[in-house]
């Protein structure tokens, strides 16, 4: 089996799979880099017309003054129990950015790492799961090679399953360097630091609607190794169903294009999830986990994070099965 | 050789990579599922001087005042933390000997629906009953949404806010009328603190808000309508706070004792 999977993964560095992905990686990460530098120094700039050149350099004088506000209404008798811990951790953030002399308004590589995968968490990764998944059988179909891969002494199972791995070594190589060169990149750019500067999360969907009660604050760090194992498993199931796509399509181009539109049919059907309960079920829809991290989601009455990751965990486990009873049960014709 | 280091390189990449994405996994869902391990220490919460159960004392030699309204009410800008819940009873000290007490209901944000709600839910019954003078400042909030508008939009989006913006400050003034026939309102207009980057249209639709509120509040004749904006329009570079937005110490100072020569008279006679 070992060797089996080290043919496939060789295979895919060989057809330069990985390093089109990899490519492809760096050339978007450096253009979102540079856009989000351009955006500061605009908001910056725009300040500053506004409030006098004070206001950017002086915003130590603000966050004091926002602590003291905060303070003020973390006293009052009139304060509602449920904004106490959105307080108390916005608090939190301000007196670390005070302590450790980083205006608010600054972008930094932690940010933007974790920042970077939540935005390319439902399109742009997957995309470059698909480059990568979508020919691993269909491409052996179209150029041949089946016929090369079926005639070993070994079960079909097996042939299926090592591709199947391959794919997944590939895909934690992906999203590590999809880590790897956010951080290093965004580095040159904002500074490499930002590690351990407090980041807000813990809030829940209920009843659809944002529940922000227990609120509190973990490190950059540890916020963007949730965001990025989220990614992992977005990229398997991603994974899993164009591997699906490839076993039952002949071709490598039908089954990249089937794969792209039902994920671009997502961001339309999303517009109908509070109506049309069905859609809730669709794994396009399901893929944003990380909004349910950082709490940008858009709460919707029955989704949360463990239905999203169940509805998105049956899909891979049906896609699998599906894939492996077609392959071993199907007669190849070459 | 090179292609069996660059697989042994991926495969350990790989099993490193699941094994700490799995534990980020799960850590993930921990943290938006279960009920957060982490607690906020319970913040104290100190009473404000003149909390509500002290309006009992119904006491001839103490002056209640309540002060209801957005963050200016609040006091948010101000350096020392207080704002009017400070600074007016200070001022007010000056005419007369009695003690001043205090209840301060601003909050950061407040809309006038939001005033509304917070009368008609009752929380506030006591200090409204009780209150010799109440200090009123909202709109602020109701306003701002419009100025992010482009201009064709504004002036019909103008219309709907202040109409309703002027019901609900109707209904709030009928509610405190009716449980306190006796108090002196007083009602703090607003200001522009964009000066420098308001249009003329944008100008007429703020004091247009602010002579439509100055009618409604004078029909009454136990209420006063105290403007702001002619104080800050020049100063605004010494009463504004670093937010761009709110008083700081100064301005909260300077409109205090703006408020308390308007109320003079009243001050001394009660």
């Amino acid at each position: 089996m070992f060797s089996l999977i080290e043919n496939e993964v060789t295979k895919m560095i060989a057809k330069k799979r990985l390093m089109f992905v990899l490519i492809i990686l760096v050339i978007l990460i450096s253009v979102f880099a540079y856009g989000q530098n351009r955006t500061l120094a605009r908001t910056k700039a725009q300040l500053t017309q506004r409030m006098g050149i004070t206001a950017t350099v002086d915003w130590r004088k603000l966050a004091e003054q926002q602590l003291i506000d905060m303070k003020g209404r973390l006293d009052s008798p009139y304060m509602d129990a449920k904004s106490q811990s959105s307080l108390t951790v916005r608090m939190q953030q301000l007196q670390y950015d005070l302590n450790n002399n980083i205006n608010p308004l600054d972008q930094s590589a932690a940010k933007f790492t974790a920042t970077f995968m939540e935005q390319s968490i439902f399109l742009f990764l997957p995309l470059l799961v698909v480059i990568l998944a979508a020919d691993m059988v269909s491409g052996e179909s179209s150029s041949g090679t089946i016929k090369l891969l079926l005639v070993r002494n070994v079960p079909r199972w097996k042939i299926l399953l090592s591709k199947y791995l391959a794919l997944i070594i590939l895909e934690v190589v992906v999203v590590f360097c999809a880590f790897l060169l956010s951080a290093l990149i965004s580095g040159f750019f904002f500074g490499f630091g930002g590690w351990m500067a407090p980041v807000a999360t813990g809030f829940k969907v209920l009843a659809g609607k944002l529940d922000a009660s227990g609120v509190f604050n973990v490190q950059e760090w540890q916020f963007s190794l949730m965001v990025y194992s989220l990614a992992f498993f977005v990229a398997v199931v991603v994974g899993s169903i164009s591997f699906m796509i490839s076993v039952l399509v002949k071709s490598t181009a039908a089954s990249i294009g089937i794969i792209l539109a039902t994920l671009i049919a997502g961001n339309f059907i999303s517009f109908f999830l509070s109506d049309w309960t069905l859609t809730h079920y669709l794994f396009m829809v399901n893929l944003r986990l990380t909004d349910y991290l950082s709490g940008a989601v858009q709460p919707v009455d029955g989704m949360n994070m463990l239905f999203s990751v169940t509805v998105l965990f049956v899909w891979a486990l049906v896609a699998t099965f599906v894939s492996f009873l077609y392959f071993t049960k199907k007669d190849i014709l070459v | 050789m090179l292609k069996k280091t660059i697989w042994y390189s991926v495969f350990t990449i790989a099993i490193a990579g699941i094994v700490v994405l799995a534990g980020g996994f799960y850590q993930a869902l921990k943290v938006t599922t279960e009920n957060s391990p982490f607690r906020p220490a319970k913040v104290a919460m100190t009473q404000t001087s003149g909390s509500p159960a002290k309006s009992e004392l119904k006491n001839t030699n103490t002056l209640q005042l309540l002060i209801l309204g957005d963050s200016i009410a609040k006091g948010t800008g101000d350096e020392k933390g207080k704002g009017f819940s400070a600074d007016l009873p200070q001022a007010i000290k000056t005419d007369t000997s009695k003690d001043i007490l205090v209840t301060d209901a601003g909050i950061n944000g407040l809309e006038s629906q939001g005033l509304l709600g917070q009368l008609q839910n009752g929380r506030l019954n006591k200090p409204v009953a009780g209150a010799n003078f109440i200090l009123l400042s909202i709109g602020g909030n109701d306003l701002r949404t419009i100025l992010s508008l482009n201009p064709q939009a504004q002036e019909d989006e103008f219309k709907i806010k202040e109409d309703s913006y002027l019901s609900n400050l109707k209904q709030a003034l009928r509610i405190l009328r009716s449980s306190n026939p006796n108090a002196y309102i007083v009602f703090l207009g607003l200001y522009n603190p964009y000066e420098k980057t308001t249009t003329a249209e944008e100008v007429s639709l703020w004091q247009e808000w602010n002579y439509n509120t100055e009618l409604l509040i004078e029909s009454d004749h136990k209420a006063i309508y105290i403007p702001s904006d002619d104080l800050m329009k020049f100063n605004l570079g010494k009463y504004l706070a670093p937010d761009g937005l709110h008083p700081n110490s100064a301005g909260y100072l300077a409109l205090s004792d703006r408020i308390r020569k308007s109320l003079e008279s009243v001050i001394a006679g009660t």
